[in-house]
């Protein structure tokens, strides 16, 4: 519906001298939702996500958001912002960040700050000065920083940089939260992973083009393989070797490869027809990365044709 | 409390200079010179300089506290002059550069606010600690000198305007610069505009007590310098309301343009020049993609 448009980018490019970064691109973002930005490095994402803040200005084409233009100041209120590579003074401290950003947003109060420092785990680091902290700590703190309080609009460049195993998943708890809050989260990242478990939605660019786009479910495939999660591993994966399905043991369970596709249904009859007991079964769909490969080697394809 | 998002801004590049060395160092000179100053002053004011009997000794003689004042600010004002200018030359220079190389710009800009107001506010940051700094460095020397030897100073809000004409033009000169050029190609060329400048600062009040008898190319390039950089005319005026009402010997130094006035009309083309270079340099802000 027109009114949970949140994001509007109509037609735009923007070439820097010789190098075209985006042509002809267009985009909705819908209200709440988590949007992902994904392609290759130089794809035209980070310009993109700069364009709607108002950093770079498109050659061409409109941008809105909550239908003001980006040219407009409006329209980056309570809309938060991360750049990739922000390097904050060493002597500053978060408490201190937080009061000389919060001086001029006037969007969150310390106690929200505090709260999501709680939650990335770095609360503990408040009245540290940023140059005695570790990378992940300054990143954690940053993220801290933007998404104090109840932001509307959030865009990240890379959020996992720099952060460990540990620290991954309370940004993803992080960015889930941002959007049970009602936040739109649009984040650009490679962690092809990560995206894959916060993300319901995904853009596909690649040469400055839209390539795809779409829900995370309907983009990606169901692959020719059949995953059957037993405490019998070894037994059921013997027994459907014997029907001439090529297994391996995998987790819990048993990894079958299907002739084609389609055939799951005649699978799961034979396993059915084992008489082994089983817990679930279910088609393996492509992983992110998979659906991202799959469709970059399709633009790529498509790409030299056209040279061609 | 303060709710504008370009003065807290401002505040924040203020509490931002103020904690780094460059500032703390001047600072620290600062200290270090009026106190040199005040050694030197105080040691000068027992001298006893009416001893002897010859044609000099006698014209001492004649001299007043007055004069002696005046020599000891012409002494320390390029000095103080000298270390301003590197001062606002060093931080001008750096701190829109380093507010967009340190990716910190971008994070300003997604703020709710103008342009402008970052441009400005964030920019101003430097002008004021200068001009604070100025302030303490002329301000000691008066203080001091008067302490020892008593005089009037000819016209002291004059110094106030005039110093603010001075800084601002260096200071709008090395902010347009440093969105063009390097960080350390823009301090070098300023503080070479600011030296040639006082150069021909000097040469144009020379000038002026010689009309008609200076050789018509260097007549040219005197003025050029002077409307390219009016830096110098402030500076002028700063030692012009400083320096004593009543020293004798005033009237030679003016002769040599030393302590020549400066028409208030070169402090409104300074103000009006720095601000053809501010925005100068705010197009280019304003095109810039972060």
């Amino acid at each position: 519906m027109e009114k949970d448009i949140l994001i509007r980018v109509d037609n735009i490019s923007k070439s820097f001298r010789k190098v075209q970064a985006l042509s002809g691109f267009s985009l909705c973002v819908s209200s709440g939702s988590i949007f992902s930005l994904l392609g290759p490095n130089g794809a035209g994402k980070t310009t993109l996500m700069k364009i709607l803040l108002g950093l770079v200005g498109s050659d061409s084409g409109s941008v809105t958001i909550y239908d003001l233009p980006v040219s407009s100041p409006l329209s980056r209120r309570n809309v938060r912002y991360l750049p990739e590579n922000v390097t904050f003074p060493s002597w500053a401290t978060p408490a201190i960040l937080f009061r000389q950003l919060e001086r001029i947003r006037h969007e969150s109060t310390a106690e929200e700050f505090r709260l999501r420092c709680t939650e990335l785990e770095c609360v503990d680091l408040m009245k540290r000065p940023l140059g005695k902290m570790s990378r992940g700590q300054r990143q954690r703190v940053a993220l801290s920083l933007v998404t104090a309080g109840k932001p509307e609009l959030v865009l990240l460049d890379e959020p996992g940089s720099g952060l460990d195993p540990g620290g991954r998943i309370l940004v993803r708890n992080l960015i889930r939260n941002l959007s049970s809050e009602g936040a739109t989260v649009l984040i650009n990242s490679h962690l092809l992973g990560e995206v894959e478990r916060v993300c319901d939605t995904a853009t596909f660019i690649s040469r400055g083009r839209l390539i795809a786009e779409g829900e995370l479910d309907s983009l990606s495939r169901q692959t020719g393989l059949a995953y059957i999660e037993t405490g019998n591993a070894e037994n059921m994966k013997l027994s459907l070797e014997k029907l001439g399905y090529s297994c391996r043991i995998e987790s819990k369970g048993v990894v079958a490869q299907l002739p084609d596709p389609s055939s799951f249904p005649d699978m799961a009859r034979s396993v059915l027809d084992t008489g082994i007991r089983f817990s679930g079964m279910n088609q393996m769909r492509e992983s992110l990365e998979d659906v991202f490969l799959r469709i970059m080697q399709n633009d790529s394809e498509q790409g030299d044709d056209i040279v061609s | 409390m303060i709710r504008n998002r370009g003065t807290i801004l401002f505040l924040n590049g203020i509490e931002q200079l103020l904690r780094r060395k460059i500032v703390l160092t001047a600072a620290i000179a600062t200290v270090a010179f009026l106190g040199l100053y005040w050694w030197g002053v105080s040691a000068a004011s027992s001298a006893d300089l009416s001893m002897g009997h010859g044609e000099a000794d006698m014209a001492v003689a004649m001299l007043g506290p007055e004069d002696a004042a005046l020599a000891a600010i012409l002494t320390a004002g390029p000095l103080a002059a000298t270390l301003v200018t590197a001062l606002i030359i060093v931080i001008g220079s750096t701190m829109l550069p380093e507010e967009i190389g340190q990716g910190r710009m971008p994070f300003w800009l997604s703020l709710p606010q103008t342009r402008l107001k970052v441009y400005l506010s964030l920019g101003l940051a430097p002008l004021a600690v200068s001009y604070v700094l100025a302030l303490i460095l002329f301000g000691g020397i008066f203080v001091i000198t008067s302490i020892y030897f008593p005089f009037t100073a000819r016209n002291i809000p004059f110094v106030f305007i005039s110093m603010l004409a001075w800084l601002t033009v260096v200071w709008a000169a090395v902010m347009l610069l440093s969105l063009v050029l390097k960080k350390i190609a823009s301090m070098l060329i300023v503080f070479f505009l600011s030296s040639i400048a006082s150069l021909f600062g000097g040469l144009y009040e020379i000038m002026k007590m010689f009309p008609g008898d200076t050789p018509k190319a260097l007549e040219t390039i005197t003025h050029t310098v002077i409307y390219v950089f009016p830096a110098d005319r402030g500076y002028r005026g700063v030692l012009y309301g400083l320096i004593p009402a009543d020293a004798v010997i005033t009237e030679n130094l003016a002769f040599f343009g030393v302590t020549a006035s400066v028409p208030s009309l070169h402090l409104v083309y300074a103000f009006f020049w720095s601000l053809v270079l501010l925005s100068i340099g705010y197009w280019k802000f304003r095109r810039m993609d972060f």
